[in-house]
């Protein structure tokens, strides 16, 4: 912003969080409950942890709940769409997790907008907090250049160590930038060093050498014996998908209340992985066996999906990897599929 | 400020998956398993549909079901359907009655559109529709019968299992008198004592009916089994494969190309389809 940096100290920055609590507004952000790390709800910015561990569900659920009422009705015939969108502030999310929510957005923004998810985003402010190393070694977002993604958020954090340099994206971030929190102005480009180092964590990782091509790469190796010998290893759990970031595929269920007087109608998290997503009358399943299914998924993620968004819709998070019983990932399929694995690249 | 974050999403004034009420007034019984229905908008509107295009059919408490608009483009708020009873949605509205509610959202899809009907002019259109496929070619079947003349000629291939399993008998019989430049042919997989024409698949009707395979337009829909054979046989014929037009089906949840229920590949059937020309999906692996 006109050559000038700003920095935001690390006690201000806590101050800030608890103004938006205290402003009645829901804020979520990477915390502990019990064993677990977590995105939540907190009620205190101490409840905040800055140093960032990989999570099991992605931030998505707070725009895609699991499961979502989207209609109410009664047997009357009287019927209201439901919508449930509050004021609400995502701190501390990560560049891959950003880029999971780009296209999110774009999938749900298309033609005829999803009204429930778009009413949450709207009324959400995004903070981002870059990485400045790789989080884990399942984690792989360098292979599709995620930990340099920056859309997504309204404005975004870079831990400098002593404090916080801040880069705004957005109108909404920088106006909520000034109301909540108590920056500084620098003249001197303070991310310069963080740059340099998070430059230099990243140095020996790369991206997938053919990133580009790989939606064509992978239209021309649908027979590639990579499905096969995966999809044998497949359980169909459908794990993976629910702890995708990108995986936005939904179910839709009626179910009436006890008193069977009144009825909702419920989106929830469904998973092309499992056995039943492509069932048609008569029993007809377009994807009979794990490796169709398994095809379907991967090439949403770096070919179908791909071709649309023009970026890789694998974000490289690795949290399927993580959850995965059979060790089955995307980057390996990918490096098979390019060749990269048996070059050695 | 970084121009990558302006993405627009701001919710859109309507809601998608808010359905309309609808009034069901006429039942026909087809047959065992599929019952006939015109339903009438109560918004007073018509529905404003192109043949081929389908809606979602709610149930309340039971859920939706995408359902083919089985009558041509018309002014008023009425519409028809046929539905065979196979699960929750559809066995539910098969117990309604005359004067009962439904709800419904639509039209959706890709239908035959203007594009598709200039090239039908003056052309030999054949319809080949298996079983219950006759459904959601009818509207456009019943769209093309009105002004015949502006067609070379028109077949309808119609095949079921069985004789009992023939929808529409009554339209059926008018239909193959009309004469003029209009053939109906049907075929049943297994006849009974009474059943005097064709038996055997439907691709056996298709060496019955003479046409130029260049200046034919073929028109499919049918159980998915059917689509191959069919396929084959046109091709065999030498009919290009961008004459060759074809209703699919698939899993559909909320039709508006966000569920991801009905994907082919990369194609929401939902929104791309469910009307396709060949040429366009030939090297989709999930068609057939
Ligand atoms: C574009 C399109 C047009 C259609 N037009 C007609 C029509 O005009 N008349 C008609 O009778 N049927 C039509 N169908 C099929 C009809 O949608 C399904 O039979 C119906 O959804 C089953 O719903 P249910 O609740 O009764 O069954 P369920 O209780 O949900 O399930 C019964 C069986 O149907 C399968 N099934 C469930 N949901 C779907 C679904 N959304 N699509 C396909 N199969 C499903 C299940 O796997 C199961 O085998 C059409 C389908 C599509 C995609
Ligand atoms: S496919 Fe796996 S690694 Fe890629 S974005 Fe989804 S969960 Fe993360
Ligand atoms: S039916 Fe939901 S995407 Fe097509």
């Amino acid at each position: 912003m006109n050559g000038k940096f700003r920095k935001i100290s690390k006690k201000d920055l806590l101050i800030g969080l608890d103004r938006i609590i205290n402003d009645g507004r829901k804020l979520a952000a990477l915390t502990r409950k019990g064993e677990k790390v977590l995105y939540d709800y907190v009620t205190k910015s101490d409840e905040i942890l800055m140093q960032y561990i990989p999570t099991v569900l992605s931030p998505k659920k707070f725009f895609l709940p699991q499961d979502e009422v989207i209609l109410e009705y009664t047997t009357k015939g009287k019927v209201t769409a439901k919508i449930e969108a509050e004021s609400m502030v995502l701190f501390g999310i990560k560049p891959c997790d950003l880029h999971g929510i780009k296209i999110l957005d774009e999938a749900f923004a298309e033609s005829n907008g999803d009204p429930n998810y778009l009413a949450k985003r709207e009324k959400s402010l995004i903070i981002g907090l870059d990485c400045s190393r790789l989080c884990d070694e399942k984690a792989f977002c360098y292979k599709v250049n995620a930990q340099n993604i920056t859309t997504g958020c309204d404005f975004m954090l870079h831990n400098t160590g002593i404090d916080f340099a801040v880069t705004v994206y957005t109108e909404k971030g920088a106006e909520q930038l000034d109301k909540y929190f108590q920056t500084e102005i620098k003249s001197e480009n303070i991310l310069d060093d963080f740059n340099q180092a998070k430059a230099a964590a990243f140095s020996k990782f790369g991206t997938f050498k053919q990133l580009k091509q790989l939606p064509e790469i992978f239209e021309n190796n649908k027979n590639h014996s990579v499905w096969q010998t995966e999809g044998d290893k497949c359980l169909s759990c459908g794990s993976c998908i629910l702890v995708c970031p990108t995986c936005y595929c939904f179910d839709v269920a009626d179910e009436m209340a006890l008193n069977l007087k009144k009825g909702e109608r419920i989106r929830r998290w469904d998973a092309c992985m499992l056995n039943s997503f492509a069932v048609v009358a008569g029993n007809d399943n377009f994807r009979e066996e794990p490796k169709d299914r398994l095809k379907h998924r991967i090439n949403r993620k770096f070919n179908y999906l791909m071709k649309k968004h023009g970026e890789s819709v694998c974000v490289g998070c690795g949290r399927c990897v993580r959850a995965c019983l059979v060790n089955i990932s995307p980057k390996t399929i990918a490096e098979t599929i390019t060749g990269e694995l048996s070059t050695g690249g | 400020m970084n121009s990558n974050n302006k993405l627009n999403i701001k919710p859109k004034d309507e809601n998608l998956y808010l359905p309309e009420k609808a009034t069901i007034t006429k039942i026909k019984n087809f047959t065992d398993k599929e019952l006939f229905f015109e339903l009438e908008l109560q918004n007073n509107k018509p529905l404003g549909h192109i043949p081929g295009q389908f809606i979602q059919l709610s149930i309340l408490g039971i859920g939706e079901a995408p359902i083919s608009i089985s009558s041509p483009p018309g002014a008023d708020n009425k519409f028809e359907i046929c539905v065979r009873a196979v699960g929750d949605v559809t066995n539910k509205l098969h117990s309604f009655n005359v004067g009962d509610e439904i709800f419904i959202r639509g039209p959706f899809g890709h239908g035959f559109d203007d594009s598709i009907i200039q090239k039908m002019y003056r052309k030999h259109i054949l319809f080949i529709a298996g079983g219950i496929g006759y459904v959601p070619l009818r509207s456009l079947i019943n769209k093309v019968l009105k002004e015949p003349e502006l067609y070379e000629k028109i077949s309808i291939l119609y095949g079921c299992k069985t004789p009992d399993e023939i929808m529409y008998k009554e339209e059926i019989a008018e239909v193959a008198e009309m004469g003029k430049n209009i053939e109906f042919l049907k075929t049943v997989d297994h006849g009974d004592e009474n059943w005097t024409g064709n038996t055997g698949v439907i691709t056996t009707l298709i060496p019955q009916v003479k046409f130029n395979p260049l200046n034919t337009i073929a028109i499919i829909a049918g159980p998915p089994v059917m689509y191959k054979f069919v396929l084959i046989s046109l091709i065999n014929k030498g009919m290009p494969k961008s004459n060759i037009y074809m209703s699919l089906e698939r899993r559909m949840k909320c039709g508006v190309g966000k569920c991801g229920h009905c994907k082919m590949e990369g194609i929401y059937v939902c929104k791309e389809g469910p009307v396709f020309n060949y040429a366009d999906i030939e090297n989709n692996e999930e068609v057939l």
